[in-house]
């Protein structure tokens, strides 16, 4: 397991640090390795076709695959037709679509194609896959219970602290540095301080996502699943994660805006952090891009992750595009994705996107010198990936319960069951769902 | 002869009938039996929603009956019944008789007011009064502190949440049993009020002695249709707190709802539905009983 930590932060490290390389040069924007890659063509290009793309938002002008859909539409003559289905809905829309053959060409998803994966054409049918890199291939693009690849990863994300610098210099604080982290108690501790000097009204707020609460049930020793031999064993409710929980739900009463965690609330921590009424934000890499033309009213920048009772912990991941088999043009939506992953499309796409690279020979140059120093935290991110998360993504315990997870924490948090209560309650329904036994 | 001809008329009687009500048979059929008979037949089955479909028999029920959240969110689900109820039938009664009253100037625009809520999705209701109550960035919150008074947890306590609900729910629904009542009072006979202002019966006990009682068929009407919709009371809640702080505000639609959809127990949700749409007609039965169907009251 070790390996495969090492396998996936040096992959990702190669990429990030190629784009680093770039950032010496000198020249802003996209920049384009010097092998380009051979990728299978298709037989005849199609044209004058409508191409239907689901999508979780409907894609502004500046966004990275919304221009590169109307780029290569305008190119090839075809047309788009956007599906705007929000993340959470195409869990349940995308079985109704396949059942009543209503598919689109291409998705743009979070994890359709690894929870579906027998849904989805297999890209090495189309595209040559050595051309990506294999971190990015292996955490985005495949499937939960196979090594199959059923999607293509366009975004990579790793977790990330983000702070407000005018608040810590406010409050007298000092960002901790990759040599010398804070420990998650250390970052508690200063949150507090940043409600009462730093003149922000929470000291640290986090997305309501159980992979941004994750890194501190890594950060502590625990995982959701244990192997145990050939089999897995469900460990969510181990004593060091009732810790965590209990440590998190005591954070929410003095430091975080705990209505969004108590789940009364539809408000995001992110606009929080945008209007500068949160000190700390613990989000994805993807959103740096956003923070960057959204924020003018303050500083901001990226912080290391703390480290927790064992070491510091990042997750991976991000989006993919999939071809469901079952779409009508699938061969129009594989011919846009061979135009995409091409050095030159690739980097325009990269260029808006600014986010790490999924592909081998093409990198971001992030231009400015805070940006570079930024990028360079967020790089050095993934090498916290943890040996118990790489465990329990290659156990595939999400393909049985996702959002449980995250509403059994929410529960713990609005106070109406203790931490012991909720992870036990969560670990019993995840046992009964994969037919694992319980290890506590 | 003329019993051949008899016959025919009865054919056309019975023809004409059939025809004028197959359309919305058909409707009925297709949009609540079938899905009904389905309904009932997955919850025999570990249905979900896609690939698998085995008859497990009376496993689904079973479960459900030893599962706490159903009971709490029952729970819950009656006690925001029983609590709304009054407001159902109080609030829409008196906006009735103020907009029936010909010292109301306006009256027209005033009724117009108080029904363009009903023309909303419930779901826009939701969020408009969820961007009202926002704790952070809410409008009343923002007046609260503008006047000095301290900002209130709108989304962290349960009470709260649910009176926000509550508030919602008699705002989007007001317009729309007020108009039944305004119906019922202007069928109440005005001979009725002469003799009681004739006998020296002031205003508001006219009301209480001769509109109210007079108006307990409507009443009927408006208990009967506000039970059955607090108790399936579903995209309002979305809007506002998503069943929120926790499950506090979590009713029997949601969670079967989050069963089906969310988890993709379908099999299971349908049982759940199966077992609180019979909870639902018993209750629907015993206000039948109790008020004589709103015909003898």
């Amino acid at each position: 397991m070790a390996s495969m930590k090492k396998f996936a932060a040096g992959a990702f490290a190669a990429v990030m640090a190629a784009g680093l390389t770039a950032c010496g040069s000198g020249s802003a924007g996209a920049t384009t390795g010097a092998s380009g890659s051979a990728t299978p063509t298709t037989s005849k290009a199609i044209t004058g076709k409508e191409m239907s793309v689901m999508v979780s938002e409907m894609p502004s002008d500046t966004d990275a695959l919304g221009n590169a859909l109307s780029t290569w539409a305008s190119e090839s003559g075809n047309t788009i037709k956007y599906i705007v289905v929000s993340n959470d809905d195409m869990l349940t829309k995308f079985p109704a679509m396949a059942k009543n053959k209503d598919l689109p060409d291409l998705i743009s998803t979070t994890g359709l194609h690894q929870l579906y994966p027998e849904e989805f054409v297999k890209p090495e049918t189309f595209i040559d896959l050595s051309q990506f890199n294999d971190a990015a291939l292996r955490s985005v693009g495949k499937a939960y219970a196979s090594d199959d690849i059923t999607g293509l990863p366009d975004q990579y994300t790793v977790t990330c602290l983000y702070y407000n610098e005018d608040a810590f210099a406010a409050a007298g604080l000092t960002a901790p540095t990759k040599d010398n982290p804070w420990t998650w108690d250390q970052l508690y501790e200063n949150a507090k301080t940043l409600q009462e000097k730093g003149g922000v009204k929470y000291g640290f707020a986090a997305d309501v996502s159980r992979a941004r609460y994750d890194i501190m049930m890594y950060a502590n020793g625990g995982s959701i699943t244990q192997k145990d031999g050939d089999k897995i064993k469900v460990a969510v409710n181990s004593p060091q994660n009732v810790k965590t929980l209990e440590k998190f739900v005591e954070a929410n009463n003095d430091v975080m805006p705990k209505a969004i965690w108590a789940g009364g609330t539809t408000d995001n921590p992110v606009e929080y952090f945008k209007n500068g009424d949160v000190g700390i934000l613990l989000s994805g890499s993807w959103n740096y891009n956003t923070f960057s033309t959204d924020i003018s009213k303050f500083k901001f920048s990226v912080m290391t992750s703390p480290k927790g009772s064992a070491s510091q912990a990042a997750i991976v991941g991000g989006g993919a595009l999939a071809v469901p088999k079952n779409g009508k043009q699938p061969q129009l939506a594989e011919q846009f994705l061979q135009w995409l992953y091409t050095d030159e499309h690739y980097s325009a796409f990269l260029q808006l996107d600014k986010g790490p690279s999924v592909m081998k020979n093409v990198s971001y140059d992030p231009g400015t010198d805070q940006a570079k120093a930024d990028y360079a935290v967020i790089q050095n991110e993934v090498n916290y990936v943890t040996d118990a998360f790489l465990a329990d993504e290659a156990a595939g315990w999400r393909q049985y319960k996702d959002n449980e997870y995250r509403d059994a924490l929410k529960q713990a948090v609005a106070g109406e069951v203790t931490a012991q209560q909720a992870l036990d309650g969560f670990a019993s329904e995840l046992a009964e769902s994969s037919n694992w036994a319980k290890a506590y | 002869m003329k019993k051949r001809r008899k016959a025919n008329t009865a054919f056309r009687h019975t023809g004409a009938f059939w025809l004028f009500v197959l359309p919305s048979l058909g409707l009925f059929a297709l949009f609540f039996l079938l899905p009904l008979v389905l309904s009932i037949w997955f919850s025999f089955t570990d249905f979900d929603g896609w690939k698998k479909m085995n008859f497990i028999g009376l496993k689904n029920y079973t479960k459900i009956l030893k599962d706490s959240s159903f009971y709490l969110s029952l729970g819950r689900t009656f006690i925001y019944t029983i609590v709304n109820l009054p407001f159902k039938v109080a609030i829409p009664l008196l906006l009735a008789a103020l907009v029936t009253s010909k010292k109301l100037k306006g009256n027209t625009a005033v009724r117009t007011m108080i029904y363009i809520p009903v023309l909303f999705s419930s779901l826009v209701a939701g969020i408009t009064i969820n961007w009202m109550f926002s704790q952070e960035y809410g409008l009343v919150n923002f007046l609260l502190e503008k006047m000095g008074m301290t900002p209130l947890e709108w989304s962290l306590n349960p009470t709260l949440a649910t009176v926000v609900i509550s508030v919602a729910s008699n705002w989007v629904s007001a317009g729309y049993y007020m108009l039944l009542y305004v119906g019922g009072i202007n069928n109440i006979s005005k001979e009725l009020y002469e003799a009681a202002s004739i006998d020296g019966s002031g205003k508001v006990n006219t009301f209480f002695h001769i509109t109210v009682p007079l108006l307990l068929p409507t009443t009927f009407i408006v208990l009967l249709l506000s039970t059955v919709n607090l108790l399936k009371e579903y995209a309002l809640i979305q809007g506002i707190t998503l069943g929120g702080p926790g499950t506090s505000t979590t009713y029997i639609v949601q969670y079967i709802f989050s069963q089906g959809f969310d988890q993709y127990k379908y099999g299971y949700a349908s049982a759940a539905g199966v077992l609180v749409s019979i909870v639902f007609i018993v209750i629907a039965a015993i206000q039948f009983k109790m008020t004589k169907g709103g015909g003898e009251v």
